[in-house]
């Protein structure tokens, strides 16, 4: 009885909103990714958008604007119609950090939020014999060596090596990037023992600290991870402040009207409800993580402040 | 070990498998038959629809789509001159020669025997070698990469033909032309003028579609009131039985597949480079070197099956340590974790029958490429030369735009595909050979990277590029390579000048 009336109730104000939404989405949308077919952002993005379109009630189609480290499909993005039927699917690095170091046409400021999607952590791993066997001993090891070890990452102003850097510039630890072009990459060089530290995104290296052949000391979220038992969150190790993760989202051009966007919004927040949807995620690694609007950005400006500090200390900002 | 592959080859001879790799190769041939459009890109929009299926039916389409297109390649490249995978370069050399002969069907036969070939003794390679050939793929490092590189560029040598500085000088321009863009050691731009665009470097598929495709079709537009194309090459039926071929290539074959698996367990290097090495060492061990290049089918057997070699080979890293060898295989390894299978080390432990079921997959659609690819190439393609040119020359240009929008959906990608057609147009005009340009494209930058990947981990130290057993072993094979060439070089001479006594 209860659940009919509520039921009820849900319907009734679902038809009450009917006339405002009714006229958005009319047509079909545009999602713009900045990065080629076949890449983990657009495999989210088109797994996402498979339940985007059965909630907005439009075809939803994707294009694909890679190079440029995704400035140059932001950059296309920026200049559309913000009339809500061009959007943006992206990961952080393009709003946060390629600003800082080439010239773009947006930013955090200008760019409409509308909600951000998941994330996901990295990690920092070790051969089962380097003396560690927690994020402690491991940032001590580190400290006690001063350009000993090498750590392979994503590259020269990759998320995964800024995330690093940010912990060792706090813990004063000189260790040497070594610029792979991918956690594929780094955990080739790694398992062949041509670095010391694997630096890159946890689901690579997972079957590997299964076996024993990696232990990872740290993950680079606020919180531990449940799949990597022996590392430590930065939370745990009293710097949750820290934190840097990949993280996507979904963006507006500048002037967007809100209420297209809370729609937006409205529509990812049912869409990542679907099962499916929330397997596809776990096998990627990755964690729901939704936050909207202004909120949202409030989290890409401080997280493009704390970046141009690192990136300026490692003297890679260009001005 | 052996018994999990046995009981996976049920799983891979059901019917849903069987007709998945059926379209597959099917696709893949047609794909990669279009200039412009690549398997990574189709694979990448099939697999979100599979995900309700099983997933060696998914697995299916993408062992079919990546050994079709592998051999789809070779069609335009035999017929028109123009690659339609990057891989299918070398396939050019002598592929269109043999067309303009009245030899097109003879080629596309090669191909597709070639391929399959290829693809037969690669497939094998995986299901049986894999975890062994996994220990050599971690082994190279930076060093060693940087010594593959260096041979390959070495390689040039061979490649270059008669005039040898228009050769360096071809292979000095495909270098810069890799070096645009951001560096990846140091985060600085190269040769970018403040460009957004070129901070990004030419895409190499698009940089290939310009010096390669746009000039045949501008050759073709200038001689369209002639007849360009012998029409012998238009029968259907080619002469000489396919046993013929067998003797005339098992050498060729078994060396090229040879080169294809081990360029193929290295993650980064790829078709191309299979194709082009299978090509020079050809070549060089061929007692006609001077017809490669006029229209020796050798040379299309040695490029068609050294890049279908390379397939089944770039998924050993990829299944058994999880470290994809080329975009279709990180695909791939996507599709199984969409599927809940965790590729590395537990894979063939876990999920034998999906991660040998693939293995055979890949073997029956290497085979399914002999009946599929004589079918499709010579009864459909080979037609597609009797179309006047000025209907051809349109259409094709129209597909390679297509393809080339597709990459990144970006416009400014056409204008910088017409400037490298012109530029390779002059360069032809010129004699100046054009695979060099993209040897060095391809290899310039990894030997670049590598050899600074090196110094940053040994800290300036560059005595372990000549420490390490395996790197060792390259700048031997390289030092022979050098010496034989050198040695035919000086015996060609003296014998020129005994002649002129």
């Amino acid at each position: 009885m209860k659940t009919t009336l509520l039921l009820t109730t849900a319907t009734v104000s679902a038809l009450a909103f009917t006339p405002a939404m009714a006229d958005y989405p009319d047509r079909p949308i545009e999602l713009i990714v900045p990065a080629p077919a076949g890449g983990g952002t657009d495999n989210v993005a088109r797994m996402l958008n498979q339940y985007l379109e059965e909630e907005l009630g439009q075809p939803v189609a994707v294009l694909n604007v890679a190079g440029g480290g995704g400035a140059i499909g932001v950059n296309q993005f920026s200049r559309a119609r913000p009339d809500g039927y061009t959007l943006l699917s992206t990961w952080n690095s393009p709003i946060t950090t390629v600003p800082h170091m080439q010239r773009v046409q947006y930013s955090y400021e200008t760019l409409t939020p509308i909600t951000s999607t998941s994330q996901s952590a990295y990690t920092l791993c070790v051969a089962p014999d380097f003396p560690a066997e927690s994020g402690e001993e491991f940032l001590a090891e580190l400290q006690a060596n001063p350009g000993k070890y090498t750590y392979g990452n994503d590259g020269v102003g990759g998320t995964m090596r800024l995330a690093a850097e940010r912990i060792f510039e706090a813990y004063d630890i000189t260790a040497r990037p070594i610029p792979f072009g991918g956690a594929g990459e780094t955990l080739q060089n790694f398992l062949g023992g041509h670095v010391d530290i694997y630096g890159g995104s946890i689901t690579p290296v997972l079957p590997y600290v299964e076996e024993g052949q990696a232990k990872c000391l740290l993950v680079t979220s606020a919180d531990d991870n449940e799949a990597l038992p022996q590392a430590s969150g930065l939370a745990a190790l009293g710097h949750p402040e820290l934190e840097t993760v990949l993280w996507r989202m979904m963006l507006g051009p500048e002037g967007m009207e809100e209420e297209r966007a809370e729609a937006v919004a409205d529509a990812v927040a049912r869409a990542v409800e679907h099962p499916e949807f929330q397997e596809f995620l776990a096998a990627q690694g990755e964690t729901l993580n939704l936050v909207r609007g202004e909120e949202l950005r409030e989290r890409l400006k401080q997280e493009t402040q704390a970046i141009g500090e690192t990136l300026e200390n490692l003297g890679l900002k260009q001005q | 070990m052996f018994e999990s592959l046995l009981n996976a080859l049920p799983v891979a001879l059901q019917l849903g498998s069987l007709i998945s790799l059926f379209v597959g190769t099917l696709i893949g041939i047609l794909i990669g038959a279009l200039p412009g459009l690549n398997p990574v890109m189709a694979i990448a929009l099939m697999l979100p629809l599979t995900y309700g299926f099983d997933p060696i039916i998914a697995l299916g389409l993408v062992a079919g789509i990546y050994n079709g297109s592998m051999y789809g390649g070779a069609i335009p490249a035999i017929l028109l001159n123009i690659p339609g995978t990057p891989a299918a370069i070398a396939t050019t050399f002598d592929g269109y020669p043999m067309t303009r002969k009245g030899e097109g069907g003879l080629a596309l036969k090669t191909a597709c025997w070639s391929s399959a070939i290829g693809g037969i003794v690669s497939a094998l390679a995986l299901m049986t070698l894999a975890p062994m050939l996994a220990k050599v793929t971690l082994a190279f490092g930076p060093a060693e990469y940087f010594w593959v590189a260096v041979f390959g560029l070495v390689s040039i040598a061979v490649l270059v033909g008669q005039d040898v500085s228009k050769g360096m000088l071809s292979a000095l321009l495909g270098v810069i032309i890799g070096l645009v863009g951001i560096d990846t050691i140091s985060g600085e731009e190269r040769f970018t003028f403040d460009s957004l665009y070129l901070s990004g470097g030419f895409e190499l598929l698009i940089v290939l579609i310009g010096l390669y495709a746009v000039p045949p079709v501008l050759e073709m537009a200038e001689k369209r009131n002639e007849s360009y194309f012998n029409s012998d090459s238009f029968r259907a039926k080619p002469s000489g039985g396919s046993l013929g071929l067998l003797r005339r290539h098992w050498r060729t074959w078994s060396r090229s597949s040879l080169i294809g698996v081990a360029v193929g367990i290295l993650p980064g290097a790829g078709g191309n480079l299979a194709a082009l090495l299978s090509y020079n060492e050809a070549k060089r061990k061929a007692p006609d070197p001077e017809t490669f290049g006029s229209g020796n089918p050798v040379g299309v057997a040695a490029a068609e099956s050294g890049n279908s070699a390379d397939n089944a080979a770039a998924m050993i890293p990829s299944l058994t340590l999880g470290i994809p060898g080329n975009l279709v295989a990180a695909l791939v390894l996507g599709a199984l974790m969409i599927h809940g299978l965790q590729p590395g080390p537990q894979l063939f432990t876990r999920s034998p029958d999906v991660a040998f079921g693939f293995m055979w997959q890949m073997l029956l659609t290497a085979m399914l490429l002999l009946l599929l690819g004589g079918m499709v190439a010579t009864r459909l393609f080979a037609q597609v030369l009797r179309m006047p040119s000025a209907l051809l020359v349109p259409t094709t240009l129209v597909l390679m735009a297509v393809g080339v929008y597709t990459v990144n959906g970006n416009v400014t990608d056409l204008y910088v595909m017409l400037a490298f057609g012109l530029a390779g147009y002059l360069l032809n005009r010129l004699g100046f050979p054009l695979a060099p340009v993209v040897l060095g494209v391809l290899l310039g930058p990894m030997a670049e990277q590598n050899f600074r990947l090196t110094m940053l981990i040994a800290q300036n130290d560059w005595t372990v590029l000549f420490t390490r057993p395996i790197s060792l072993g390259i700048i031997a094979l390289l030092a022979v390579v050098l010496l034989s060439q050198l040695w035919k070089t000086l015996r060609h001479r003296r014998q020129s000048q005994d002649q002129a006594a």
